[in-house]
């Protein structure tokens, strides 16, 4: 069930530029979160922004949570200037978490930019769930972008760095780098990130008959499956023509349902 | 001091003046893993059709200064699966349920209204005559809403008059000149009340790419940014109107709720804010009750049209 609490910061750090990791204290979200999950956070005190702000788990403690985020609107600017010894309104767990099951032989976390977000949480949760630490495919546009290196090392993750510029690890997209590790029917693989990066690594995927799940991201208005404000397509040959709110029905989905010709004709800037 | 917060919204008993708007608070069950549903004055339903609808593309949502556009299209379960799935997780609840419809036609409207009396379904009928985002924005001639000509208004009403005797009300949009005439209409052809206000209509664009930020290019502007608009409206209709206004636009606290009954509204909805807070509806009832305890007021009744000037 998800809560609704004024929650104390204990930490507020910019982890790299423009780039911020905030903390609370909530034993209680903290008991019921999974990875995969998110909370909707309050980011103003008045009614502009008026709308909560989606952020999925980066980490879960036993008495906290923590979030990573990116500054890219007003929302996540008034969330960075938030300091340790305020309080932050956070509504969660919300949305379903990525599954985790110890038959697949291999497990790789692909993460572009501030998409790895939720991969620490996930790492952690399969190492206690399979007795192993997945590989991570951890892709950046240049090597000051590279989130979470230390900590997924840490954890006891294989980390493969690929960055747009070559600054760090090999010059290469991500999925050219899954595509390098010859995932099999055995290997399970999770992807955050840009949307033309996920559906690049859902094709790699796809075409190994390789088990593929996608964390998306989306405005939201209620976080809770009601508004029906964050829904993507399904592929009508496999849901009839049906919406998948990302908030309740993800935001971890199977991308196998996802009609991803449709969400680029919806999204394509 | 006790307060009694009971109204009788056109034949619809409440236990308390508050219940939500459309769309804002999806069948219950989002909220109901909040609270007790059957604390609120009644749970108001997302908009309901005969046949399923997977309503517009995305994206559907955008946030605008104190508010939001939405375009979400209608999207609904249809009639079958409403009182097949939706209807028993309500009344295991008890709560008190209004049943908003939307139809192509006024023998659609007439038609859900039987089905929903006939499967006692919910215990009032609001018409949704005033939805701004089921028609292609890219044909002008589809931009009109039935509550936008009080002569349709009136022909709904009574189709759907004549297919119940369950307690009607009719929602009106605010994008017209003047809101007593649809209200009028709605009162002559045998609605029980009105709901006011639907959204107004919007539009925002991305000032890089220049295209519309929603898929459907217009939307529907609700949240704190319309309250003032919505107030007034409800102040213009309920001096004309016999039958009682269920007030709505952009409330997001007690204080909100009362301007509405000061203007003349007998009960009402709570929308946007329930995204930015899941439990606002029910702070707004208590709110409403210590709001009463504090003026020394032992009903709520004696605020509705309290207007001082």
């Amino acid at each position: 069930m998800p809560h609704v609490e004024e929650c104390p910061i204990v930490m507020q750090q910019e982890v790299a530029p423009g780039h911020f990791r905030i903390a609370v204290r909530s034993p209680a979200i903290a008991g019921e979160a999974q990875a995969g999950q998110f909370a909707m956070l309050q980011v103003a005190e008045g009614i502009y922004p008026f709308l909560r702000r989606p952020m999925s788990f980066e980490r879960i403690f036993s008495d906290g949570v923590a979030f990573l985020f990116k500054v890219e609107g007003e929302g996540t600017r008034l969330l960075a200037r938030r300091m340790v010894g305020q309080t932050l309104g956070v509504q969660g767990p919300l949305g379903k978490p990525f599954p985790v099951e110890a038959h697949f032989a291999r497990h790789i976390l692909v993460a572009g930019g501030i998409g790895v977000a939720p991969f620490p949480a996930l790492a952690e949760a399969l190492v206690r769930g399979c007795g192993k630490a997945p590989e991570v495919i951890l892709a950046a546009r240049t090597r000051d972008m590279l989130l979470c290196e230390a900590d997924l090392r840490q954890i006891g993750c294989t980390v493969h760095v690929a960055t747009d510029d070559g600054t760090a690890g090999v010059r290469a997209w991500a999925h050219e780098v899954l595509e390098k590790l010859a995932p099999d029917a055995h290997t399970r693989v999770y992807a955050c990130g840009p949307m033309p990066m996920m559906k690049a690594v859902s094709q790699v995927a796809m075409r190994a008959g390789v088990d593929c799940q996608v964390s998306l991201e989306a405005q939201m208005a209620c976080g809770d499956g009601a508004c029906l404000g964050c829904v993507v397509e399904s592929r009508k040959e496999l849901e009839g023509e049906k919406m998948l709110r990302v908030c309740a029905d993800g935001p971890v989905f199977d991308t196998t349902v996802i009609d991803w010709d449709a969400h680029d004709l919806a999204y394509d800037r | 001091m006790a307060v009694n917060l009971e109204v009788n919204v056109g034949g619809l008993r409440m236990a308390n003046p508050v219940t939500v708007a459309s769309g804002t608070f999806g069948y219950g069950q989002e909220y109901g893993r909040y609270y007790d549903l059957s604390k609120l004055g009644a749970v108001t339903v997302k908009s309901i059709s005969l046949k399923p609808r997977a309503g517009n593309k995305p994206p559907r949502l955008v946030e605008t200064p104190a508010g939001l556009l939405n375009a979400i299209g209608l999207q609904n379960v249809g009639i079958d699966a409403f009182i097949a799935d939706k209807v028993p997780y309500l009344r295991n609840c008890h709560a008190t349920i209004i049943a908003n419809i939307y139809g192509h036609s006024p023998e659609e409207y007439a038609e859900l209204a039987r089905r929903i009396q006939a499967e006692n379904a919910a215990e009032a009928i609001e018409a949704n005559l005033s939805c701004p985002n089921v028609h292609d924005a890219r044909n002008r001639k589809g931009a009109a809403l039935v509550a936008q000509d009080p002569d349709k208004v009136a022909l709904y009403t009574c189709a759907i008059r004549s297919a119940t005797t369950l307690p009607l009300f009719i929602k009106l949009t605010p994008n017209v000149a003047d809101i007593c005439e649809p209200a009028l209409a709605a009162q002559e052809s045998g609605a029980d009340a009105v709901s006011l206000i639907n959204t107004l209509m919007g539009m925002a664009i991305d000032p890089d790419t220049r295209r519309p930020r929603l898929a459907n290019i217009v939307g529907g502007l609700s949240g704190p940014a319309i309250r003032p608009v919505a107030v007034k409206m409800v102040w213009d209709a309920a001096r004309v109107l016999k039958i009682p206004v269920i007030g709505m636009g952009g409330i997001c606290d007690a204080s909100d709720a009362v301007q509405f009954f000061v203007a003349g509204a007998t009960a009402v909805a709570v929308g946007s804010v329930s995204f930015r807070n899941p439990l606002a509806a029910i702070e707004i009832v208590e709110g409403l009750a210590r709001y009463l305890e504090q003026n020394q007021m032992a009903d709520i009744r004696e605020l509705t049209g309290s207007l001082v000037l």
